[in-house]
């Protein structure tokens, strides 16, 4: 686990509107980080900066050592793969193996290998039987999965997902979270930025809460998804495990730590109602 | 004779192997908040779609069965007519509102049954109140935020006074507390207006508390279909358990708490303070 | 590329040129287009201009305006350089002449744009008697714009973190890369077109034949100031191209034009 992406006092503004005031934070490999918000709170601008298709006016983004100025978008996303919020903004190709080809040749993949490497990912997404169809035949699930696995095949350190599990299905919200898991586990840093208050208390080990371009609270998931204070500064609700616990603690029923996950809770209500 | 009855409903797209929807039959009253739930593909849009004739008319493929709504036929009436009794909201803001100010939004829809223009401004202007949007009368819609949009758009199609008003993911791209807002103001139309509301989510944590009726569709049939909690304990794998329910069907392996199904967290706690104030009485 | 689109989005202000029906603007804007074709030599074009600089002014558009300019700045160079290559004599009358008549034109056109509200567009149309199919097919196209150009960004964004280096290689190559741009953008749009088609359905759009809009236009006495103006401007514009006095004026300037 290191230091993947450095952000320095950023400073953005688009048209004269401030979007960015003065964010510092740090993209670590082997974690996953959520970054979250309300809309407008300048998350995507923010995650924008990792690939460098925006230069901050001030302040600097350093990605593995490069400042994001001295670099092109192609070779930044060579490190740090970001995946748009709807995947039909990003599907270019005729076909579904088609589209990871794509991705791998402008990575400078041989043909051979990118061939080898399509196949295993398509697999791994569960897209091979969709391997000649048109990326457009496929249900909305099935192309953000496309979508991610195209950008998962070249294999970089860091991926960024924008809001992952907006408008999906129960199905869908497993298996990104299930492939989030195996990336850590790989070693890579996955950033998603969303406002899925359960779906990040879910995942993410490190949280980041953000509201008119700033950063208001930063800190390990525990810590952050069951401050209800900050969240409801960055217009955001407790998850319902938090939630629990604070009616309970309002009512005089003590549990020994602040919950975040099912598990945790259920484990300290059989404590708590067992206890003679 | 309620207000809308569907009996054996089969739809195919034009150009579809598979039918969307697969023997439907359903009946819904006024006063209902009706959640409608299933993976993708299951069937849900295409069914809301049915409400106000959007399938047949505006999607063609083969329709078969009835489908009553408002005692209206829905092969035979055309959208523009079924209009004044369903209202469809959509999950995306920006593709629904098409016009520069809030003000002239709401006209849209009057404006368009070819009422006098007293009259629109008359109803434009108690809608205005009743929402709570004079103060931002003259914003255009892509000034307002995703939660403001979607209530501009609802308080659009209930200028028309529909008894049933139908809403297709419509907090999909809110943040919570948008979301939490937008669907009150459902419940509100629900429970003020008697509107029979079907709303189609994903996001069970924030629907569940004004939900009075859950519907479940898998592959274009009705899986199930009833009172959120049983039919949770019933599809709960296909839809997801929300985490209060979770932790109560642990809990409840272990004999510590009864029956009830908690939806919300003041359910769960209501239930875990009950037991607990028990065991020290 | 959005800069150049600003001089076609509404901007909500209090001025005079606001506050004008749109058909009263209408007939201005016929005037100035009329104006710029007719005339051809550098001198009337750039008083045209400053008139048009005056009417933007009073509209407080002056910005947008300016901001614009970058974008089109381009295409009049280009104007400017193909006239100047292009013909026997009189290279840098004639060159001065076109530029300036290509930017007294979209001035003339971002005065109307920038002072009426796509609704206000549909409303005079209507009222004109165009039906409201068309008029709201023009006003959608127009309401679109900002939207459209927000999703060839984004577009733009995701090809480039695909790694495709959108300014580097030769010609045809960066055509080609922009070729993909097309199709996800394309189906992206027509997409929305399907998804507004529904919403205008469940609106009860195509109830009635005749629909009587929302915004009610009435003449007001400045409007008709501005048409009879517009109206007389149209006159001289004929008289001055009839009569030889304007061949005759055109004649002494270009002799006392650098003959380059």
């Amino acid at each position: 686990m290191g230091d993947a992406i450095l952000v320095e006092d950023v400073h953005f503004s688009y048209e004269g509107v401030p979007a960015l005031r003065g964010v510092s934070l740090t993209i670590r490999t082997g974690e996953v980080l959520a970054i979250m918000g309300e809309n407008g709170a300048g998350k995507t601008t923010l995650v924008k900066h990792f690939v460098g298709l925006l230069k901050p006016e001030r302040g600097r983004v350093l990605v593995f050592g490069t400042d994001t100025r001295d670099a092109s978008v192609a070779q930044l996303a060579r490190r740090v793969g970001l995946v748009f919020q709807n995947p039909d903004h990003q599907l270019f190709a005729e076909s579904v193996e088609g589209e990871v080809l794509f991705t791998l040749k402008n990575m400078g993949y041989p043909p051979d290998k990118a061939r080898a490497i399509c196949d295993s990912i398509l697999k791994l997404f569960e897209l091979d039987r969709y391997k000649d169809r048109s990326p457009y035949s496929l249900s909305i699930g099935e192309r953000k999965r496309l979508a991610i696995a195209a950008v998962v095949s070249y294999n970089p350190d860091v991926l960024v997902l924008d809001e992952p599990t907006a408008g999906q299905d129960f199905f869908n919200k497993s298996k990104i979270s299930k492939l989030i898991f195996k990336l850590r586990m790989q070693g890579k840093g996955v950033v998603i930025v969303t406002h899925d208050v359960e779906f990040a208390s879910q995942v993410a080990d490190r949280v980041v809460l953000m509201a008119e371009g700033r950063v208001i609270r930063e800190g390990g998931a525990k810590d952050v998804l069951t401050d209800a204070e900050a969240l409801r500064h960055a217009r955001l609700v407790l998850p319902q495990i938090p939630a629990t616990a604070a009616i309970l603690e309002a009512e005089g029923v003590s549990l020994p730590s602040k919950p975040l996950l099912p598990g945790t809770l259920y484990l300290e209500l059989l404590e708590l109602l067992n206890h003679r | 004779m309620a207000l809308v009855d569907l009996r054996h409903v089969r739809f195919r797209y034009t150009g579809s192997d598979s039918y969307a929807l697969n023997d439907v039959s359903l009946s819904a009253e006024r006063g209902e908040f009706i959640l409608l739930v299933g993976p993708s593909g299951c069937g849900k849009s295409t069914l809301l779609r049915v409400l106000n004739g959007l399938v047949p008319h505006f999607y063609e493929g083969e329709f078969e069965g009835e489908a009553k709504v408002a005692g209206l036929d829905v092969r035979s009436t055309p959208t523009h007519v079924l209009a004044r009794h369903v209202g469809v909201v959509f999950q995306d803001p920006e593709n629904q509102l098409f016009l520069s100010s809030v003000e002239r939004e709401i006209a849209f829809g009057l404006e368009n049954l070819g009422l006098p223009r007293s009259e629109v401004k008359r109803r434009v202007r108690e809608v205005l109140k009743e929402f709570n949007l004079e103060s931002i009368k003259e914003k255009a819609p892509y000034e307002l935020s995703g939660g403001q949009q979607q209530k501009v758009a609802i308080a659009s199609v209930m200028a028309l006074e529909p008894e049933i008003l139908a809403l297709d993911e419509p907090t999909a791209n809110l943040d919570p507390l948008s979301a939490l807002e937008v669907l009150t103001l459902v419940n509100r139309l629900v429970k003020e207006k008697g509107v029979l509301a079907f709303v189609v989510e994903h996001r069970l944590e924030i629907a569940l508390r004004f939900t009075t009726r859950m519907i479940v569709m898998l592959k274009g049939c009705v899986a199930a279909d009833g009172g959120p909690r049983e039919v949770l304990l019933k599809a709960g794998k296909v839809v997801g358990y929300p985490p209060v329910m979770l932790v109560h069907v642990l809990l409840k392996r272990k004999g510590l708490v009864g029956d009830g199904v908690p939806l919300t967290c003041e359910e769960l706690a209501e239930e875990v303070i009950a037991k607990w104030a028990m065991r020290y009485s | 590329m959005s800069k150049v689109l600003d001089i076609f989005r509404f901007r909500r202000k209090r001025t005079l040129l606001h506050e004008l029906d749109p058909r009263a603007k209408f007939a201005m804007l016929m005037a100035l287009s009329a104006a710029s074709l007719a005339l051809s030599d550098g001198v009337s074009l750039a008083v045209l201009l400053v008139v048009e600089v005056v009417l933007l002014a009073v509209a407080k558009a002056l910005r947008e305006w300016g901001r614009s300019l970058t974008g089109l700045s381009t295409l009049l160079i280009l104007i400017f350089v193909l006239n100047y290559l292009t013909l026997p004599a009189d290279r840098l009358f004639t060159a001065t002449a076109m530029a300036l008549r290509f930017l007294c034109l979209t001035t003339a056109f971002s005065i109307f744009f920038l002072t009426t509200t796509a609704d206000e567009l549909a409303a005079a149309l209507e009222v004109s008697g165009v039906p409201r199919e068309y008029s709201m097919m023009f006003t959608m196209s127009l309401r679109f714009v900002p939207s459209l150009a927000r999703d060839m960004q984004t577009v733009v964004d995701a090809l480039r973190s695909r790694g495709l280096e959108l300014e580097k290689g030769g010609l045809r190559e960066r055509l080609r890369n922009y070729t993909y741009l097309l199709v996800p953008l394309i189906v992206f749009e027509l997409k929305r077109s399907l998804m507004v088609a529904e919403a205008l359905e469940a609106r009860g759009f195509g109830a009635v034949k005749k629909v009587e809009p929302y915004i009610e236009l009435t003449f007001k006495a400045k409007d008709y100031v501005v048409v009879i103006t517009s109206a007389l401007a149209l006159l001289a514009v004929a008289w001055v191209l009839l009569s030889g006095t304007y061949s005759a004026f055109i004649a002494w300037l270009r002799g006392i034009f650098p003959r380059i």
